[in-house]
């Protein structure tokens, strides 16, 4: 993982100019940043060698990727592709985010006493997520205890149980905090303080049989 | 998106994911024309492999016909689908064991046959800096792509490689003081750094 997560502080107003100019030009710059650079490319001579600096960037970066050629045949194969697949997955009518994220991976076997408290934890926060204003897809918490916590991105199997869930959030204190993304990831924040610990458990939620994918994000920094 | 807005008359990417939504094929080849070159190229730079970029760009296209009706327009399609090829690309290439993604893994893609030392002597600065671009490590060079290849924001960034929007910045400084660096190392006169 980048050292760069707490270099902020360290950039200078001048480093932090530089870095939006790339934004200035792609036309993405808004608001307050936006008046910042227009007021800084109006007033420092120096301002506009760094325009050009990143035009330059802009070139190089637009002809590395456009040197990249997509074959030929893409759609016509994608084509025979989709032609075999069955109609978009329909969102159940009337049913809340939460319950098409219930339908999709918690299939409750009967009698299954699946209440612990991470759990428990575990859907109130879900639910939180996915329900306000109906909307689901990637989402933050904003000041909570998960947001500055170790994380891993995981998609689970279709045929994942609540119980292998559940179990594996008690045992590892393992929470979801956001979610489902595009593709079904969910993001899981892990109590790790060491890289090492990081990994073990990311290795752990690799090899449960309800893990599809597993992809690690934010990783300490110390003990490996 | 740059050069994604629907012409006039034409329709934009989400009334065409509304379509897909309904089981409309051609929506979703219509968006597949739109969007599947800069997909391809966005999991290339990432995967480093023509055959992973084909495969996944495939994959995310399919993942669009599968889960249109989930598509709330939080984002705009290109974002939508640029974060569905990372998560795809960066989940494969561990599954294959074949790139580690991490401050030292360099670009992959290979480019021509020359030392960089012989090549950079033999380059202008254009051509030493298309080099210097692609041999960022992986989260700064797709931080550079995303912004001038791909047109996106700071937050659609941040989207994109569930990163906080701080990060998205500070990636994006340290990937222009290592262009402005390697520039000067090599002789190319520089402003900043």
């Amino acid at each position: 993982m980048s050292t760069d997560n707490n270099a902020s502080e360290a950039m200078s107003r001048r480093d932090e100019l530089e870095a939006m100019l790339p934004f200035y030009l792609n036309g993405t710059l808004v608001g307050a940043d936006l008046a910042a650079v227009e007021e800084w490319l109006g007033a420092d001579p120096q301002a506009l060698a760094a325009l050009e600096e990143a035009e330059a960037e802009f070139s190089a970066t637009a002809a590395s990727n456009e040197a990249i050629r997509p074959p030929a045949d893409a759609l016509s194969r994608f084509s025979r592709t989709l032609e075999a697949e069955a109609g978009p997955a329909r969102a159940a009518s009337g049913s809340s985010s939460l319950a098409r994220l219930w339908d999709r991976f918690m299939a409750v076997p009967s009698g299954v006493a699946w209440a612990t408290a991470a759990v428990a934890v575990a859907l109130v926060l879900v639910q939180a997520l996915v329900e306000p204003g109906g909307r689901g897809g990637p989402v933050e918490i904003a000041g909570t205890e998960q947001g500055d916590l170790p994380f891993v991105l995981v998609t689970f199997k279709p045929q994942a149980t609540l119980a292998d869930v559940s179990a594996f959030l008690a045992d590892q204190g393992a929470t979801i905090v956001s979610g489902p993304a595009p593709g079904g990831i969910f993001k899981i924040a892990i109590v790790a303080t060491t890289g090492a610990e990081y990994d073990r458990i990311v290795g752990l939620i690799a090899a449960q049989p309800f893990a599809d994918t597993v992809t690690k994000g934010r990783r300490p920094e110390n003990g490996g | 998106m740059v050069g994604m807005t629907a012409a006039p008359g034409q329709q934009t990417d989400r009334e065409l994911v509304t379509r897909v939504a309904t089981g409309d094929r051609a929506a979703v080849r219509l968006l597949f024309m739109r969007h599947h070159a800069r997909i391809y190229r966005f999991v290339a730079r990432q995967t480093g492999s023509d055959m992973m970029a084909d495969d996944i760009a495939n994959e995310v296209f399919l993942e669009l016909w599968r889960q249109a009706p989930s598509f709330e327009g939080r984002s705009e399609v290109s974002t939508w689908l640029l974060g569905i090829a990372r998560f795809k690309a960066l989940s494969m290439l561990r599954k294959r064991k074949e790139v580690a993604i991490d401050e030292d893994a360099a670009a992959a893609i290979p480019d021509g046959a020359d030392s960089p030392e012989v090549a950079l002597m033999k380059d202008d600065k254009a051509a030493a800096l298309r080099r210097m671009v692609n041999a960022l490590p992986e989260e700064h060079r797709t931080v550079i792509d995303l912004a001038y290849y791909h047109a996106k924001s700071v937050t659609e960034i941040g989207e994109i490689m569930s990163i906080p929007v701080a990060t998205v910045k500070t990636r994006m400084f340290y990937a222009r003081r290592k262009l402005g660096e390697a520039l000067q190392a090599a002789g190319f006169e520089r402003g900043w750094p």
